[in-house]
């Protein structure tokens, strides 16, 4: 029996990359155009904005945390950022704004997290709530068209890699460094693990937990600048439920819900590709579009449930014998 | 230090929103134009009927310390599964005399169904109820967005809008779904179940509680009541829409926890849960009124259920004092 | 060695009006060893506690090395040069080993003064490495813990504490989750600690064990220090008898009836891998039977699995003579099972939940009409102020106030109340009184003994020994998940039952 409970451990553990092949197998079969390498480097900068965006959703995870707020940071972000280059401010200058911007709804939801220790999701719920409606009032309920400059953006390449791809590998490279280099990354995965012990520890853990909710503001942030510069555009529903795509990310990449558990490299960028295959290979075999938050639904459920049954049968696993039984 | 006496004590009573109400009455009667009219007050409670049976049955699930995000898209779901039945000349029931109560039927049989998958998961799968009932709100949705491809269905049949039409008949409605949900949390074995399960499982299960099976009816419930709401909206709108109540899912969480109920589990009423419900619609009337753009009715409702989270927060700490 | 490294003075420590500790005393000089043994509530945790840092004391005073020493955190304690390990480990599963090791306190480099710090990874793993070379564990530092064995994990914990170069390291029963091999590396790696200078407090059960390892010994009984000396001036014996102590300071109630020879509970064969093994016994009517043995012997466990909160992989239980390993709880419950666990807080009541509800939960069945399950409340108020007259709860405590407002006693008598109403023929107690004041727990004696007379059967698990004997029947002591002895009235025996809970450690180090 443990044995057995061994092997599906080990199984649970790798569920990424059996799903992604699982994945592959299907959409290949069904349509040839799938493996067509343009098509590949298409998920790639498609990938782009959702890895980002799940990135910072796995150091929240990691906490044991949720950050439901990301589409609308997004939209707030990308609505200020929109609204400059209409009136004629330089690009560069807009954008860096909507990063601050990023950072700022970050702080505002640890600030109500940690200081006055309102459950994450409600926090985060009601945050999304009120960053969608602030975003609404800026752009007026109007969709705004981007000059070419910024979709030029988009379509550029750095050293002959698409500019997408390059800013997605910088950040989740970067906070991947920070979550394994870093006193504080470390700190993070033992807080998720259980925060009584870590504040036992000595550890300071609402600093830590302010740090990761920005860090995921931020994320937010450059993820919504990447998505306007693909798509030329910021309509009233821009980035709506991005933040259950970014959740979905993280755990179909082997991040836990329960906190402690989970990786940016590979975990998470390898969970945004996959769901964006999904995405993709539902395009190429023209399946109907109003099945794909079925679909993907579907895909989280089972990711969840994975990760619930690997969750229960590690504490099963590791549930300690008393004295040794001679 | 009296001063802190007596507001610690309010904020440990359940009516501590049924004066906020009075007091956010009183301050809109002098500040928003036409608000303190019987005609606008009947239009006020008429208005929060559907509101109060959802947040009734999300009462029931907050209480066992779980929570229901799927609420909206069930009333999404059951919508357009009773008026497809319906609709026009061509639907399978048109004309047929027993239209109506079937398609009642058939709604809250959608709405059972989508609870009891909740609460199979939650129960016996021990998944996390907020993504399960997450992922049920994006399943649900599309699923109906999906079957009727986004098409909206009117020309329902009269009796089947009158429950929700006429205001009398709305009010039966909801004070039925009240009055049973309050007696079953509070006079039934079921009810305290609930209670204790909410406070501490562990000891539910160690006294013999049939923990599962109580969850699992929690969800079922609370699926029930999101499908008679969405008998009573289908009445109010005269069609059933994939979309339908899209973006109520913070007022039903909110109403709820603004009454009282915890999201700590083991602690919520239903007539705490309609002094919420009062306080959400009186705030969008009023700012209605007031002719603010709904956005930012968005924004101030958003603030108000942080309020109304920090509150909890506030009183989970003093109970652990 | 003139001044002495650790000197503690007329400690005391009173909890909610109890003393726990009185007026201790005890000398530790540099590279010495001392054992601290006692019965399970003799006061050695809370003491290692003050010294440790987690605690302050409420009077008396210390000194380290000739300096004040009056720790207010573990932090305090640390930096002092104290390091306190755990019985419960304090380890992060998902994180490696060196992590765990130096959470803290990670050794750093910056590339400039503005740049972030970062962990600098080649000392980390270097120190890391030395540290469990030092331990004697011949793993990468880069394993994560989750993947050791518990020795192993306890091996890093030791390891943890050396990494603050400590000059005393507090060692809480480290050998409860060893095997015989581990436990032997253990007391090398001791031994070398020792020579290299550090003094150790080391609390055991294992008698054998804190006479192989220990220079002195400190005996607490009762919060007192009972015997304090060389090694050489004690044995065995002598220590179980000071530990266990002559005079009772305890009353208990007449038993009142005899028990029937009808069997009420059939125990056969139970097993289950890592917490019990081949366990047989029988109830009778009437009859209290006590279960002994040291924490982690299994006897919760037991309790737990009797009562369908546990798995068991094989075995019966049959409850005047009908199969029940196959019922769930409630179905238990409804065949007249009753369970007062271990931990009120825990699993025991609803601490915000008012005493009213905590007490009918249970019963509640019973008062239900209908397929709805709709409540007689008028019915069941009345059976709750009887019953609350009953157990003579605190005439201040309302039906309605949260039972977390209650004292001690008076919550562990709602949790009996909440039994009691539901007629039980068979109630396992596992420590009842725990935790509660004296008057207390003489009501409660009290009650298992009207329950008995009334012809219901009880299991006692109990730590107090004098308990035991004052209220059961007949007792069985539990050791490693096995019963290794069984007492009838006539024989009862302290140092016997001390001796039967212990000896397998003595077995094994010997």
């Amino acid at each position: 029996m443990m044995k057995n409970n061994k092997f599906w451990a080990m199984l649970l553990n790798r569920t990424p990359a059996i799903l992604l092949l699982a994945v592959v197998a299907i959409f290949g079969s069904i349509s040839g155009r799938f493996f067509e390498p343009q098509n590949f480097l298409n998920i790639l900068v498609q990938s782009s904005a959702l890895a980002i965006a799940a990135t910072g959703m796995t150091v929240v995870l990691l906490t044991a945390g949720v950050d439901l707020s990301v589409g609308s940071l997004m939209f707030v972000a990308v609505a200020l950022a929109g609204k400059m280059i209409a009136n004629d401010q330089p690009v560069w200058l807009s954008f860096a704004v909507a990063f601050m911007v990023g950072l700022a709804g970050g702080a505002l939801n640890a600030l109500l997290i940690t200081r006055f220790r309102i459950v994450a999701f409600i926090a985060t719920l009601a945050t999304l709530f009120i960053g969608r409606g602030f975003g609404l009032w800026l752009t007026n309920t109007r969709a705004m068209n981007m000059p070419d400059a910024v979709t030029a953006l988009g379509a550029s390449r750095c050293c002959g890699i698409p500019t997408p791809i390059v800013v997605m590998l910088l950040v989740t490279v970067t906070i991947h460094w920070f979550l394994v280099r870093t006193p504080w990354g470390r700190q993070v995965y033992a807080v998720g693990n259980d925060p009584d012990a870590a504040q036992k520890a000595g550890l300071r853990v609402q600093p830590i937990l302010f740090a990761a909710y920005v860090i995921c503001g931020a994320c937010a942030a450059i993820s919504g600048l990447i998505a306007l510069t693909q798509t030329g555009a910021v309509s009233p529903s821009f980035g709506q439920q991005k933040e259950f795509a970014a959740i979905a990310a993280a755990v179909l990449g082997g991040t836990s819900l329960f906190g402690g558990r989970g990786n940016v490299l590979p975990g998470t960028l390898f969970g945004a590709i996959l769901f964006q295959t999904i995405e993709n290979g539902l395009v190429i075999i023209n399946a109907d579009p109003y099945l794909y938050p079925m679909v993907l639904s579907a895909v989280i459920f089972l990711a969840v449930f994975l990760d619930t049954s690997r969750q229960h049968l590690v504490a099963n696993l590791s549930r300690r014998t008393l004295q040794s039984v001679a | 230090m009296r001063y802190l006496l007596v507001a610690r004590s309010l904020l440990r009573s359940g009516w501590l929103t049924c004066i906020l109400c009075m007091l956010y009455a009183l301050i809109m009667a002098m500040l928003a134009p036409g608000f303190a009219s019987i005609e606008n007050f009947s239009n006020v409670l008429v208005a929060m009927l559907p509101l109060m049976i959802v947040a009734t049955g999300q009462t029931a699930v907050l209480i066992t310390a779980g929570i229901d995000l799927s609420v909206t898209s069930v009333i999404a779901l059951t919508s357009v599964a009773g008026a497809s039945l319906v609709s026009g000349d061509t639907s399978p029931l048109s004309g047929s005399a027993l239209a109506t109560p079937i398609a009642i039927l058939a709604m809250l049989a959608t709405g059972a169904l989508v609870g009891m998958i909740n609460g199979s998961c939650v129960a016996w799968l021990r998944m996390p109820a907020f993504v399960v009932t997450l992922t049920m709100m994006m399943f649900a949705s599309g699923f109906a967005v999906w079957t009727t491809q986004s098409q909206s269905y009117s020309e329902l049949p009269a009796s089947l809008l009158f429950l929700g039409k006429n205001g009398w008949a709305s009010g039966t409605v909801a004070l039925l779904v009240a009055f049973s949900v309050h007696f079953m949390l509070h006079r039934t074995r079921l009810g305290t179940s609930l209670f204790a399960i909410g406070h501490n499982p562990e000891t539910a299960l160690v006294s013999g509680v049939r923990v599962q099976w109580a969850i699992v009816i929690a969800y079922v419930i609370c699926g029930c009541c999101a499908a008679v709401a969405s008998v009573l909206i289908l009445g109010q709108l005269e069609t059933g829409s994939p979309v339908q109540w899209e973006n109520n899912l913070l007022d039903v969480v909110g109403a709820t926890v603004i009454g009282g109920t915890s999201l700590y589990g083991g602690r919520g009423s239903v007539l705490w849960t309609f002094f919420g419900v009062l306080l959400l619609t009186l705030i969008d009337n009023s700012l209605n009124l007031m002719n603010l753009s709904h956005f930012s009715i968005m924004m101030i409702k958003g603030c108000v259920i942080l309020l109304a989270a920090f509150l909890d927060t506030l009183r989970h700490r003093e109970e652990d004092r | 060695m003139n001044v002495p490294l650790l000197q503690v003075e007329q400690i005391g420590k009173i909890f909610h009006g109890i003393p726990v500790l009185t007026d201790v005393h005890l000398q530790l000089s540099a590279g010495s060893t001392m054992g601290i043994v006692g019965e399970n509530g003799a006061g050695k945790s809370t003491l290692m506690n003050i010294i440790g840092g987690n605690l302050t004391p409420d009077s008396g005073r210390m000194q380290l090395a000739g300096d004040n020493y009056a720790p207010r955190t573990p932090r305090d304690a640390e930096s002092a040069g104290v390091a306190f390990i755990h019985q419960e480990l304090n380890l992060f599963p998902n994180l490696t080993i060196a992590d765990n090791l130096f959470l803290t306190g990670y050794p750093r480099t910056t590339l400039s003064k503005f740049m972030l710090p970062r962990i600098d990874q080649r000392q980390l793993l270097l120190q890391s490495a030395c540290l469990l070379e030092l331990v004697g564990l011949s793993v990468s530092p880069k394993q994560r813990v989750e993947t050791l064995s518990a020795g192993e994990r306890q091996l890093v914990e030791i390891a943890k504490a050396l990494q603050l170069k400590p000059r005393l390291i507090i060692l809480d029963e480290p050998t409860t989750s060893l095997s015989f091999k581990e436990r032997l590396r253990l007391f090398s790696l001791l031994d070398r600690l020792s020579n290299d200078g550090i003094a150790m407090l080391y609390i055991s059960h294992a008698l054998a064990d804190v006479r192989r390892l220990c220079d002195a010994i400190l005996v607490l009984r009762d919060g007192k220090v009972v015997g304090q000396g060389a090694v050489e001036e004690f044995n065995n014996d002598r220590l179980v008898s000071l530990m266990v102590g002559r005079e009772s300071t305890q009353q208990f109630p007449q038993r009142s009836s005899q028990p029937s020879r009808e069997i009420a509970l059939q125990v056969e064969n139970v097993s289950q891998p890592g917490t019990v093994k081949d366990i047989t016994f029988s109830l009778r009517h009437g009859e209290v039977l006590g279960l002994s043995g040291l924490m982690g012997s299994g006897r919760t466990e037991l309790a737990r699995i009797l009562f369908g909160l546990e798995p068991m992989s094989s075995g019966q239980i049959k409850l005047h003579g009908e199969h029940v390993s196959h019922l769930s709880v409630a179905r238990r419950i409804e065949k007249g099972m009753a369970m007062l666990t271990e931990s009120r807080r825990d699993d025991g009541l609803c601490m915000h939940a008012s005493v009213e509800s905590n007490m009918s939960l249970v019963v509640e069945p019973k008062f239900s009409r209908g397929p709805l399950g709709i409540l007689s409340k008028a019915r069941l108020a009345a059976e709750l102020r009887q019953m609350k007259g009953k157990i003579q709860l605190d005439r201040n405590a309302q039906l309605k106030s949260p039972v977390q407002t209650l004292s001690g006693g008076n919550q562990q008598k709602v949790v009996l109340a909440k039994w009691l109403l539901n007629q039980p023929k068979l109630f396992i107690l596992d420590e009842p009184t725990r935790g509660i004041d004296v008057g207390a727990k003489f009501e409660i004696y009290a009650l298992i003994d009207q329950l008995a007379a009334s012809g219901a059967s009880i299991l006692f698990i109990s730590s107090e020994l004098e308990e035991l004997v004052g209220v059961c029947d007949r007792i069985l002591v539990m050791r490693q998940g096995e019963l290794k002895d069984e007492l009838d009235r006539s024989e009862f025996d302290v140092d016997r039952i001390m001796h039967a809970s212990l000896q397998a450690n003595q077995e094994n180090s010997a």
